[in-house]
């Protein structure tokens, strides 16, 4: 019996394996490389169009998530391998900074090493992703461009119910603003490139997943760029003399991930209990399937 | 009156408190006691801000406010260092020194305690950051 059962897995496997489709084969290890990405889809007035094509369904899903690359690791764009398992390093990926090369305060520095042992995150607490960080999450995000009302939404899956509002009128931030979640964000065209500017952010969530600190003073700088159907060039500058002592530059390449769209996601806010979801306060379980 | 009072400085502490929580461990704001035995005590509140270079801050705001002179971390130890001018008990000046652990980092409710002195007058300190 037991042979029998053996045999029938096996030949399940086999069989799977030589489907053409096979998703999760991708061409890679039988000697053909995966077929060429389609070209980036364009609106009718020829700007980039970054959702997907009429008919057809994808959100944007995360590339490495690290914004600087741990010391030891080989440089290289795209990061190491081991940072996001089962994602190979993308050569287009903007250059990463080691993480002794980032312009840490010490202050910032310190939190930084001190939230890799401990990472006890807003966003597991069911807390809006700011920054960047709203790209890092599982479930992807969608652009939703609204020429007519000059503006383009980004829509955050996984985070609890949360959207992004990108003014695309040529406005500017406003004086006085008071700090929120995702700030104030501005957008324009540089060619085929979406360049965001974003102020405004309060203090309550990580920029990124490892947990880079930052203040209130904290602006973003986010260059999208389309480079194919299936990927997405994104470059960040971090502003913040709060925690850094100056500028930096980090970025990943965001993938597509077709016959997705967005879905109903509850996320339990003012959660009393999340030693129940994570564990504790000392470090956080990310097998768990209930972590978003 | 006086409960107006008090609830225009808890609004008022509040929002403070409403910022502030991943960013610079000190910023925000600690509740705590302070005494020079386990059984003499004294409440104190003490709100701290980071404008990317110093921390500065009050104790007790209110009409006896006192501003930190001097507020440093030294994050290789999470040590901190407070000064500050104040009065005793006889409205004599003092000038206060503490120093403390920051624990708890990662949480929103960090603590620090510690020491504090002014003169020959010693005793500990222990605060708590609001949510």
């Amino acid at each position: 019996m037991r042979n029998r059962l053996l045999f029938i897995f096996a030949g399940l496997v086999l069989t799977l394996a030589a489907l053409p489709g096979a998703s999760f084969a991708q061409g890679r290890g039988r000697g053909q490389p995966p077929a060429p990405a389609r070209p980036a889809p364009r609106w009718p007035d020829g700007r980039p169009n970054f959702g997907p094509i009429a008919g057809e369904l994808g959100v944007w899903l995360p590339g490495n998530a690290r914004f600087a690359d741990p010391d030891e690791a080989p440089r290289g764009r795209g990061g190491n391998a081991a940072a996001f398992p089962g994602f190979a390093p993308d050569a287009r990926a903007p250059q990463k900074l080691k993480v002794s090369e980032v312009p840490w305060q010490p202050w910032a520095r310190g939190v930084y090493d001190y939230r890799l042992q401990n990472q006890f995150e807003p966003h597991t607490r069911c807390k809006p992703s700011g920054g960047a960080r709203e790209f890092f999450t599982p479930y992807g995000v969608e652009f939703v461009d609204m020429p007519e009302l000059k503006r383009m939404f980004i829509m955050d899956i996984g985070g609890p119910h949360t959207y992004r509002v990108i003014f695309m009128d040529g406005r500017e931030h406003p004086k006085d603003l008071e700090p929120s979640y995702y700030g104030h964000s501005v957008g324009h065209w540089e060619g085929d490139t979406l360049v965001l500017d974003t102020v405004g952010f309060n203090e309550k969530f990580w920029m990124d997943r490892e947990g880079s600190p930052h203040t209130e003073k904290l602006h973003f700088i986010e260059r999208f760029t389309r480079l194919d159907m299936n990927s997405m060039k994104y470059e960040i500058t971090i502003d913040d003399p709060g925690a850094y002592t100056k500028t930096w530059n980090t970025g990943s390449v965001l993938r597509w991930s077709a016959g997705q769209e967005l879905f109903e996601y509850v996320c339990q806010d003012n959660n009393h209990a999340p030693e129940l979801m994570l564990g504790n306060e000392k470090s956080v379980d990310r097998s768990s399937v209930i972590i978003p | 009156m006086k409960s107006k009072v008090i609830c225009l400085l808890l609004l008022l502490v509040g929002s403070v408190a409403s910022f502030a929580q991943e960013g610079h461990p000190l910023a925000g704001t600690w509740y705590g006691d302070w005494g020079p035995t386990p059984t003499h005590r004294n409440q104190i509140t003490v709100v701290m801000s980071w404008d990317g270079k110093n921390v500065g801050g009050i104790i007790n705001p209110g009409p006896d406010v006192v501003n930190l002179k001097v507020a440093t971390l030294d994050s290789t130890k999470w040590t901190v260092h407070f000064e500050a001018d104040g009065k005793d008990d006889k409205g004599q000046p003092v000038h206060f020194v503490a120093d403390g652990k920051l624990d708890n980092i990662g949480s929103y409710n960090r603590t620090i305690t510690g020491s504090w002195n002014h003169g020959t007058v010693k005793g500990d300190f222990k605060l708590r950051r609001d949510d």
